[in-house]
C-alpha cells in the first residue's frame, strides 16, 4: 500500500528529500547482505510504498511539495533532479512568493483557506495515481508560519476530505533556545490543532538530533543538511520493509496501519518519539561490531531512562522489580524518573535477527498498568540490513519522553499570554483568544495524561 | 402379490435414495446409512452427524477457519447456535458435547433445520463458484444472526476506561483499514475491467471479470476452476432430486419422532425441563403465588380508579377545539415515525434491493432500459440503509454520550479528546 508524502514549508520540504533520498539509496543499496529474491522484493515494497513509476523509468516520489516561497522548492527539485535516479512530479509543487513570516495564524488562517482549492488538487492527482492508500505523511516543523500554520490547516482538510486514510504528521521540535520569540506559540497551536485532527504525531527534536550529529558522528560544523540526513536516517529504520506479522516472508503490506494499530490507538496518547541505535559516522562504522544483545541492552536502557542517544545514557535508572513498589528515594530523585510507555514497537533489521530476544521490553514495569506488554510491546524486523549496518535497531515509543519538553512550551507560552504578548500579531488575521485558551486546556489534558502513566 | 412386492421394493429404494440425494447436496454429508443407523440412536453415527450439524451451522467454516477446532468445541458452537436459532427440543441441548450419545437428536436437530427454512440454497449460495465479479454484499446481517455467539467477558475487577478507549481506537483502525483494502479491491477490479474491454466472448459483458482473467493467465487454475464446477453442478442436481424426492424422507422421520416417543414417553409429555425445587422451596413457593395474586388483583384496582379519573379529565378536554387539533397533529406524527422505523427495519421492503448476487459489468452505453440492476440503484438503496444505520448509530452514541456524562460527573474538570471525526 502507497503513502502519499506532503512536505511543507521550508523545514518539510528539506526533510523530505532527505527521506525520498535515504529510502531510495538504501533500497537499492548492494550491501543488503541478503538473498537476491529478498533485496528485489524489498526494493519492489519500498518502491510500490513511497515511489510511482513513470514513463521515463526514473522512479517518481509519492509527494506533493508546498511552500509559500519558491526558493527551497526550487534547490529541492534540482537535487532531486541532479541525482539522476529519482525526481519528483513534474507538477507536484505548489509555491507563493510571499512567505508567513513565521505567523502560524497567517499560514493557517490566511494561505490556507486561499490557496485549499489548489493544494488538495494536487494531493488528490498523487492519491488518484496509488492503487491503494494507505495514507499520508506530512513534513513540517512545528514553531515556523508556513509549514506549521498551513500544516494544521491541510492536516484538517486531510481529516475532512480523506477520513478513513491515516494520517501521520512528523513534527519538527524546535530548538529550546529558538530564534523565533513566538516559537512557543506557534508550537502549542500547531500541536492543538493536529491533536484534533492528526492520528498519530512523530516528533523529532532538533536539540537531540543536534546531539546525536555532535556526540555519535562527530560532526563539528553541524549544518541542517547533516540534521535532516540523522532524521530520514530513522524515518527509514522504521518505515522500509519489514517482514508481516508471523515474522518471514513476504514485508508487511501497510506499515503505517501497523504502526498505529500498535501505538496510538487512544485518543489522547498520539506523541511518538524515535530512538535508534547504533548511529555513527561512516568512518567508524568500518571499525565497530555489534551483537543483538548489546543493541538491544543500550536501546532499552535508552528507553527507560529517556536518553536521546546512546551517549551518556543513565544507567541508574531501573524499573522497579515487578510485584515491589518502586523505592521512595527514586521517585524523590528526579534525575532517576522511570520513562514509562503506553506502547512501544522496536524494528530490527540485520543480520542473524531471529535470534535477537526482546524480553527486556516486555517487563511490565515498563508500562503503563493499564495496558499489559502483550498489548503495548510489538516488534518488527527483517534480515535484509538497513543503510550499511550490518544490525540496527530502531525504537518508536509513545511514552513520557515528550512530557517535559511540552510541558516547557506550554509553561513558556502560557507567560507570554498571560501578558498579552504578541497577541495582536495573531488576532489580527481572525484568531482569538479564546483559540489560545481551547490550545492550552487540551495540551495541559495531555500532559496530565501522559504525567498519569507512571506508578 | 408381485406387483405389491414391487411397489413395496420400490418404496424401500425410495428413501435411501432421497437421502442419498440430500448428502451429496450437503458439505461433507454422511452415507444414508449413518441416518439410518442415527435412527436407532447408535454411538457411531454421532461424531459424523455433529460434524455435519457443525458445517451446516457455522458459516466461517466454509473457509476452513474453524475447523482445526476440537470436537467439543465444535459441539459447543453447534448448541448455541441451535438456541440462537430457537431449537425447541431439550434433549438435544443437555446431552454431552461431542459425546457419542444422541445420534437420533442429532438427526432430529438436522431435519428441523431442513424443514424449517431455506437451509440448502443458503449452503449451496455460500460455496458457489464465482466466475463473474460481484458487488460485495453486506454481510452484517449473516454474521449477525448466524455467526458465533459474541464472548462474554466476566471481569473480576472494574476495567479501567482508558484501556476501553485504547480497545475501541483499536477497532476503529480496523475498521478504517477494512475501509481502504475495499477501496484497493475497487481500483484493482476497474483496472482488469478497462484492461480486458473486449475481450469477452458474451458481447453484452465486454470485459473479462478476476476467474476469467486469472484462467487466461494461468491454464491449469481453469482446471480447478473446472472441477469446483463440475462438483458444484453435481450438487445442484442432488439438490432437484432431493427436492422431488423428500417426501418420503419427511414420512420417514415421522418414523424416527414415533421411536423417540416409544422410548422415553416422559420427555414428551414434558418438552421443557423445569427446575429441580426442594420441598421447602415448594411452600415457599405457594406463599410467594399467593402474594402474587393478591398484588396483581391491587394493582388491577387501582390502574381502574386510575382509569376511570383520567377518563373524565379526558372527557371534559376532548370536547375543546384545540385539544382535537393537537391530538390529530400527535397522531400524525407518530404515524410519520412509525413509517420512518418501518423502512429501516425492513430492508426487504425496498424492491430495488439487490436480493440476489448480480454481476459487475462496467458498460459503457448508457441505454435505457437496460437489463439488471444500474450502479446508480443500487447506490440509491445503499445510501437509504447508510442513512438509517447512521440515525440507529447516533441514537446509540447520544445515548452512551449521556451515560458517559453521567459518570464524568463525578470527576469534574475532566476533558475528552475525542478520536478524530468524532
Amino acid at each position: 500500500m502507497s503513502i502519499v508524502t506532503v512536505q511543507l514549508g521550508q523545514c518539510g520540504n528539506q526533510i523530505g528529500f532527505e527521506v525520498f533520498d535515504a529510502l531510495f539509496r538504501d533500497s537499492h543499496c548492494s550491501q543488503g547482505l541478503c538473498s537476491k529474491r529478498e533485496n528485489e522484493a524489498y526494493q519492489a515494497s519500498c518502491k510500490e510504498r513511497f515511489f510511482r513509476e513513470e514513463e521515463s523509468g526514473v522512479p517518481v516520489a509519492r509527494a506533493v511539495l508546498v511552500d509559500m516561497e519558491p526558493k527551497v522548492i526550487n534547490q529541492t527539485l534540482s537535487k532531486a533532479g541532479q541525482s539522476g535516479r529519482w525526481k519528483y512530479g513534474q507538477h507536484a509543487c505548489f509555491c507563493q512568493r510571499q512567505g508567513s513570516g513565521n505567523n502560524w495564524a497567517y499560514g493557517y488562517s490566511v494561505h490556507g483557506p486561499k490557496h485549499e482549492e489548489s493544494i488538495m488538487n494536487l494531493i488528490q492527482k498523487e492519491v488518484e495515481k496509488c492503487d491503494s492508500l494507505s495514507g499520508f505523511f506530512i513534513i513540517m516543523s512545528m514553531a515556523g508560519g508556513t509549514g506549521s500554520g498551513l500544516g494544521a490547516f491541510i492536516t484538517q482538510k486531510l481529516q475532512d476530505q480523506y477520513s478513513s486514510s491515516l494520517k501521520m504528521n512528523q513534527i519538527i521540535w524546535p530548538y529550546g533556545t529558538g530564534e523565533v520569540i513566538v516559537q512557543n506559540y506557534n508550537s502549542i497551536l500547531t500541536l492543538s490543532h493536529l491533536y484534533r485532527s492528526s492520528d498519530a504525531l512523530l516528533i523529532h527534536e532538533n536539540d537531540a538530533v543536534h546531539k546525536i550529529c555532535a556526540k555519535q558522528m562527530n560532526i563539528k560544523q553541524i549544518s541542517f543538511r547533516d540534521l535532516n540526513q540523522v532524521l530520514a536516517h530513522q524515518l527509514g529504520s522504521v518505515f522500509q520493509p519489514t517482514y508481516s506479522e508471523d515474522g518471514s516472508f513476504p514485508y508487511r503490506r501497510d506499515p503505517l496501519g501497523d504502526l498505529m494499530e500498535h501505538l496510538v490507538p487512544h485518543p489522547e496518547f498520539k506523541m511518538l518519539g524515535v530512538r535508534n541505535i547504533p548511529q555513527m559516522s561512516e568512518n567508524s562504522l568500518a571499525y565497530s561490531t555489534f551483537t543483538w544483545a548489546g543493541l538491544l541492552k543500550h536501546l532499552r536502557q535508552m528507553l527507560i531512562s529517556g536518553a536521546k542517544m546512546e551517549e551518556g545514557i543513565n544507567w541508574q535508572v531501573r524499573p522497579p522489580l515487578s510485584g515491589l513498589p518502586p523505592l521512595g528515594k527514586m521517585s524523590v530523585h528526579k534525575d532517576l524518573h522511570l520513562n514509562t510507555s503506553v506502547a512501544n514497537l522496536v524494528i530490527l533489521r540485520g543480520k542473524d535477527v531471529q535470534s535477537a530476544d526482546v524480553e527486556g521490553f516486555k517487563d511490565p514495569a515498563l508500562y503503563t498498568s493499564w495496558l499489559e506488554p502483550v498489548h503495548a510491546f510489538s516488534m518488527w524486523k527483517t534480515q535484509r540490513a538497513f543503510d550499511k549496518y550490518e544490525k540496527s535497531a530502531a525504537l518508536v515509543s509513545n511514552s513520557q519522553l515528550l512530557v517535559k519538553p511540552l510541558d516547557m512550551i506550554v509553561g513558556k507560552a502560557w507567560n507570554m499570554f498571560a501578558s498579552k504578548a504578541y497577541i495582536h500579531q495573531y488576532t489580527r488575521f481572525g484568531m482569538e483568544e479564546e483559540d489560545f485558551l481551547d490550545s492550552f486546556t487540551l495540551l495541559e489534558q495531555v500532559v496530565a495524561s501522559y504525567g498519569s502513566l507512571g506508578p | 402379490m408381485g406387483r405389491r412386492r414391487r411397489r413395496v421394493e420400490g418404496a424401500a429404494r425410495a428413501l435411501p435414495e432421497a437421502i442419498a440425494a440430500l448428502s451429496r447436496s450437503l458439505p461433507a454429508g454422511p452415507s444414508p446409512e449413518i441416518f439410518r443407523r442415527a435412527k436407532f440412536d447408535r454411538p457411531e453415527a454421532a461424531p459424523v452427524l455433529w460434524q455435519l450439524l457443525f458445517r451446516v451451522l457455522s458459516p466461517l467454516a466454509a473457509n476452513n477457519a474453524l475447523t482445526d477446532l476440537a470436537p467439543e468445541a465444535q459441539a459447543r458452537v453447534v448448541k448455541s447456535a441451535l438456541v440462537s436459532q430457537g431449537y425447541p427440543r431439550s434433549a438435544m441441548l443437555q446431552s454431552p458435547e461431542g459425546g457419542p450419545q444422541g445420534s437420533r437428536e442429532l438427526l432430529l436437530a438436522l431435519s428441523w433445520l431442513l424443514a424449517r427454512g431455506p437451509l440448502l440454497e443458503q449452503l449451496l449460495a455460500q460455496t458457489r463458484v464465482q466466475l463473474g465479479d460481484e458487488l460485495p454484499q453486506c454481510e452484517c446481517d449473516t454474521l449477525a444472526s448466524r455467526g458465533l455467539p459474541a464472548p462474554h467477558v466476566e471481569t473480576e475487577r472494574p476495567v479501567d476506561l482508558r484501556l476501553v478507549e485504547w480497545m475501541m481506537g483499536k477497532l476503529r483502525f480496523g475498521w478504517r483499514r477494512l475501509i481502504s483494502s475495499q477501496q484497493e479491491q475497487c481500483a484493482l477490479l476497474s483496472k482488469i475491467h478497462l484492461y480486458t474491454r473486449g475481450c469477452h466472448s458474451q458481447k453484452r459483458l465486454g470485459h473479462l471479470s478476476v476467474a476469467e482473467t486469472e484462467m487466461l493467465r494461468d491454464p491449469e487454475s481453469s482446471q480447478q476452476l473446472l472441477q469446483a464446477l463440475e462438483s458444484e453442478n453435481a450438487r445442484l442436481e442432488a439438490a432437484l432430486e432431493w427436492r422431488h424426492r423428500e417426501l418420503v424422507f419427511w414420512q420417514w422421520m415421522d418414523t424416527v419422532l414415533d421411536a423417540c416417543w416409544s422410548e422415553s414417553p416422559a420427555v414428551t409429555s414434558q418438552p421443557t425441563v423445569l427446575p429441580m425445587i426442594s420441598e421447602r422451596g415448594l411452600g415457599a413457593l405457594e406463599l410467594v403465588k399467593q402474594d402474587l395474586q393478591a398484588l396483581q388483583e391491587e394493582l388491577r384496582e387501582a390502574a381502574e380508579r386510575r382509569r376511570e379519573a383520567w377518563e373524565a379529565q379526558v372527557g371534559g378536554l376532548g370536547r375543546q377545539p384545540e385539544w382535537s387539533t393537537t391530538r390529530k397533529a400527535l397522531q400524525e406524527a407518530v404515524e410519520r415515525e412509525l413509517v420512518a422505523l418501518q423502512g429501516s427495519w425492513e430492508p426487504s421492503s425496498n424492491p430495488s434491493q439487490p436480493q440476489r448476487p448480480h454481476r459487475l459489468v462496467r458498460s459503457q452505453d448508457e441505454l435505457p432500459g437496460r437489463q439488471g440492476l444500474q450502479a446508480a440503484e443500487v447506490i440509491r438503496t445503499l445510501s437509504a440503509q447508510e442513512a438509517s444505520l447512521k440515525r440507529a448509530l447516533h441514537q446509540l452514541q447520544s445515548q452512551c454520550q449521556r451515560e458517559l456524562a453521567r459518570l464524568a460527573g463525578a470527576l469534574p474538570g475532566l476533558i475528552w479528546i475525542m478520536a478524530p471525526g468524532h
